[in-house]
């Protein structure tokens, strides 16, 4: 199942929770003052929702919104081609 | 040894009947109940299906919490800790502490808990046995704890003394009460914020009341005859306790004194109640209020409704005041709202000093008649009087009891 940009945006304004105004892609997880365990949670409503299952190793690296949905997306292919 | 008198300089509660005290305290002194017919499901609502009375709180308003501090710190709370944080923060509002050095560092927390995140530890489970999954929510343990109130009330409003949960079942809130009390007799703080809470109408919570037959099938009905037994509630109370001195010297409203907490154990049975454990733990409190045994009273009681608790409840009464009883009124408030458990001595103790504050006792609900084996004077009907102290009781199950008494100042 494809996920769009904006579903994965409307989950993290929900789960931290922060006004979905300020989630601009752009943006670091840092400088919104999202904590690695609010992105648990994030991850936990994805898999919950989407059924898309996303390791935190997967996300070790991100700093910005736009490579957190580029993670999410790719696993989600993933799992789409997988079948 | 003479000791610090300590005041109580705000309160709060959520219940069945509202979320504030003004919106509790104006249902009872009505006789409106918060007792309703539930009828609740899980998982996919084929089986696990379950219902009967309950007191259910209302959808908590948390915008003055979000005003002060956004809306992230309360976003992920077990119910039992939201409807803590709504409590301690009318409590804390009224009482004029909100940012006063005192919170700071002079200031303990002691919070009475039944039984911890219900609704968190049966998602969960339903998650795992239910639907197969592997995990759980990355929260579930924080939101669980037992602790975890009282840990959100030290967060939010930069309480940094000692902060803790005690467990003494439905007396929880009352020994969480009496513990902060001598915490500030004792000179270890200036102020303390005390209460309790409980969200207990899940699934598992409630098999678990069904199956030891201690609930009734119709309503609560409090030294009735022909009473069935509890109705759980849910909610929370919050009191803020304070040196007289303190209070005093910040010009700080003073609703009533806290001036006597009797703590005793039945060392009996863990369900069965036994008098003598709940008639020490009143005549402690009166020894240690300083309030002769004479005096006219308002028994805010635990009056839970079940068939033993209320008997045994009355026969400790009577035992204790003798022929003095005729001049004292006895209500029980779980009639309106439900038994909060953990929360029960806060909000019964917190709902005597309103009713002693307003001069105004509050009818026991649901009677179909006097049962002669709780020949105590009972609150009927609305009922205006002019005592001057109020003996709040929590009977645990387990023996575990705890009366606390107010006095007016």
């Amino acid at each position: 199942m494809a996920i769009t940009a904006d579903q994965i945006l409307d989950i993290i304004a929900e789960e931290v929770p922060i006004d979905r105004a300020d989630l601009k892609p752009e943006a670091t997880l840092e400088a919104l003052n999202i904590a690695s365990l609010d992105m648990i949670s994030v991850m936990f409503a994805l898999e919950d929702k989407f059924g898309v299952i996303i390791e935190q190793t997967d996300v070790a690296e991100v700093k910005t919104l736009a490579e957190f949905i580029s993670v999410v997306q790719a696993k989600a292919e993933t799992k789409a081609a997988a079948g | 040894m003479a000791h610090r008198r300590v005041v109580i300089t705000g309160m709060g509660a959520v219940s069945a009947l509202g979320q504030g005290l003004d919106a509790h305290w104006d249902a009872l002194a009505a006789g409106r109940t918060g007792i309703s017919q539930i009828q609740r499901d899980i998982g996919d609502g084929s089986i696990h299906k379950y219902g009967g009375p309950a007191g259910v709180a209302p959808v908590l308003d948390t915008s003055q919490l979000e005003a002060r501090l956004g809306p992230r710190p309360i976003a992920h709370l077990d119910p039992f800790s939201a409807f803590s944080v709504v409590a301690g923060q009318e409590a804390l509002t009224q009482s004029g502490l909100i940012g006063h050095p005192t919170l700071e560092h002079r200031t303990v927390m002691v919070w009475g808990c039944g039984s911890g995140g219900n609704q968190t530890i049966e998602d969960g489970y339903s998650r795992a046995f239910l639907k197969g999954a592997t995990n759980v929510h990355p929260l579930s343990i924080p939101k669980q704890m037992i602790s975890a109130p009282v840990s959100h009330l030290s967060m939010l409003f930069g309480v940094q003394g000692p902060a803790f949960t005690v467990a003494s079942a439905c007396a929880s809130s009352g020994h969480a009460i009496g513990e902060g009390l001598w915490m500030i007799r004792s000179g270890r703080a200036d102020a303390a914020v005390v209460g309790g809470s409980e969200a207990a109408l899940t699934y598992g919570s409630w098999m678990g009341w069904i199956a030891l037959k201690a609930m009734a099938d119709d309503t609560c009905r409090p030294f009735s005859i022909d009473r069935r037994g509890m109705v759980l509630g849910e909610g929370a109370a919050a009191l803020v306790l304070e040196d007289y001195e303190h209070a005093k010297a910040r010009g700080a409203h003073i609703i009533a004194e806290l001036a006597g907490y009797g703590a005793t154990s039945d060392a009996h049975h863990i369900t069965m109640p036994h008098g003598r454990g709940a008639e020490a733990a009143i005549r402690a409190a009166h020894e240690d209020a300083g309030l002769s045994l004479d005096t006219p009273v308002l028994i805010s009681s635990h009056g839970t409704g079940t068939a033993l608790n209320d008997k045994i409840e009355s026969g400790a009464i009577r035992s204790v005041y003798g022929a003095d009883v005729a001049q004292n009124r006895v209500i029980a408030t779980k009639s309106a709202h439900g038994h909060l458990i953990g929360g029960a001595g806060a909000i019964e103790l917190v709902t005597g000093i309103q009713a002693m504050v307003n001069n105004l006792a509050p009818p026991i609900l649901n009677s179909l008649g006097p049962d002669p084996e709780c020949d105590v004077p009972l609150v009927m009907e609305p009922e205006a009087h002019n005592f001057q102290a109020v003996v709040s009781n929590s009977f645990a199950f387990g023996g575990l009891n705890a009366v606390l008494i107010a006095k007016r100042v």
